[in-house]
């Protein structure tokens, strides 16, 4: 699923800066599985521009995962697409029929995997217990098989929106989190997703100069990186402008960009440094 | 079953089909690597071969899983595409300790396949979802 990423991200640059790249309009088999890691706030609205750009851009089938129903969609969601409805959202427990499923779909992006994980008896407290990380690998290795199967269906039928790709979201250390660590959730979780998409808070000077915006870096990392689609990240990035989209190249094998987009509660300057761990 | 095995695993295991196939045996030098590789679950895992323990359940739909009996007669589901079993073992020596790559249920799921000895089984859909639903597991 990083591609779906590089999908969202393309969505913002401008035609007249848009390098012709012919992998964009279709999916690639890119690795398939990838958490974000962040800010629940910009990880949902990101999930959800994942889902209505997947849909979108490739027509394909997308499942939505969550714990908690959606009260109302972020203002820019609304207006690319007035029809969605939080109510055609479905929980998680649906992940293990969807070999019932008629029409698979290519997508499946579970948001907030955490709310998932704790035991529902003795387990108010918030944090992870011990068990935290039985179930983290359950509920990642059933997603992780499910689009295995999906993607198998896909490609018997044909279709040119196989593989079925996973996309979660996982809060970062200090997003209201009790002491409780989430690293050996995380530790259990990086085994069953290819690619960490990070997303990190600009706590600099220039962010905190921007007012009311908010700036984040994203960092891409994870043994599938190798097998993205774009494969010079420098020449990727270097020309995006539109708007409020700025880019520069600011050193060999690193590209920064600034996204902006507005949602709710309220506007948020996405900047993007797009790091290629090795 | 596409996995995260170290390549050296991997060789392994096709050493064992390729003799398995023309010997129906497994030489001693590869029993000896695999408990190089696996530690000590290898042997619990041949048990279980040997047992007959491993069953791969399919369902109309071609989704799949395999189902292993463990020495305390618990069933076990562990996936097809990835490493997951819901035994002790694996929740404690792989997933909190790192310490094994496996656990035996998961081991045995590899060498059956390899030996070609793993059970079949028809399971309707619902059951299929029922069995690897969260709400299934031991």
């Amino acid at each position: 699923m990083s591609d779906v990423l590089t999908l969202v991200f393309r969505t913002f640059m401008s035609e007249s800066c848009l390098k012709k790249d012919p992998g964009v309009g279709l999916p690639s088999p890119a690795p398939c599985t990838t958490l974000m890691v962040g800010e629940h706030r910009v990880c949902r609205s990101l999930l959800l521009l994942a889902a209505v750009s997947a849909a979108s851009e490739w027509g394909v089938r997308v499942v939505f995962f969550a714990q908690t129903q959606i009260q109302s969609l972020p203002v820019f969601l609304q207006r690319c697409s007035p029809s969605l409805s939080p109510e055609s959202l479905k929980l998680l427990q649906q992940v293990a029929s969807l070999h019932e499923s008629p029409a698979p779909p290519s997508l499946l992006i579970v948001d907030r995997m955490e709310g998932f994980l704790r035991g529902t008896a003795g387990a108010s407290h918030g944090g992870f217990q011990s068990g935290e990380q039985s179930r983290a690998a359950h509920l990642s290795a059933l997603l992780c098989d499910t689009a295995a199967f999906l993607t198998r269906a896909l490609e018997r039928r044909g279709s040119s929106s196989a593989p079925c790709r996973v996309i979660a979201s996982f809060p970062s250390e200090g997003d209201g989190k009790d002491s409780s660590p989430a690293d050996p959730i995380l530790d259990v979780l990086d085994r069953y997703f290819q690619v960490r998409c990070t997303l990190d808070p600009d706590r600099s000077y220039e962010a905190a100069a921007a007012a009311a915006q908010e700036v984040w870096h994203i960092y891409l990392s994870g043994r599938g990186l190798t097998e993205l689609c774009c494969t010079d990240p420098r020449s990727e990035w270097d020309s995006l402008r539109v708007g409020f989209l700025e880019a520069k190249s600011t050193s060999r094998g690193e590209a920064s960009s600034k996204l902006s987009f507005t949602g709710s509660p309220s506007p948020c300057l996405l900047a993007l440094r797009v790091t290629y761990a090795s | 079953m596409r996995s995260l095995l170290p390549a050296v695993a991997e060789q392994l295991f096709q050493d064992i089909q390729k003799t398995y196939q023309e010997t129906s045996q497994i030489p001693d030098d590869l029993l000896i690597a695999l408990k190089f590789v696996f530690g000590s679950c290898a042997l619990q895992a041949l048990d279980l071969v040997d047992q007959r323990s491993v069953t791969c359940l399919t369902s109309p739909s071609g989704r799949k899983a395999f189902q292993v009996m463990g020495g305390s007669g618990h069933l076990y589901t562990c996936f097809l595409s990835c490493h997951y079993c819901p035994c002790p073992a694996f929740a404690y020596s792989v997933l909190r300790r790192n310490q094994d790559l496996l656990c035996k249920h998961i081991l045995a799921v590899y060498l059956c396949q390899a030996m070609a000895a793993t059970q079949q089984e028809s399971v309707s859909d619902q059951q299929m979802s029922t069995l690897l639903s969260p709400t299934g597991t031991p």
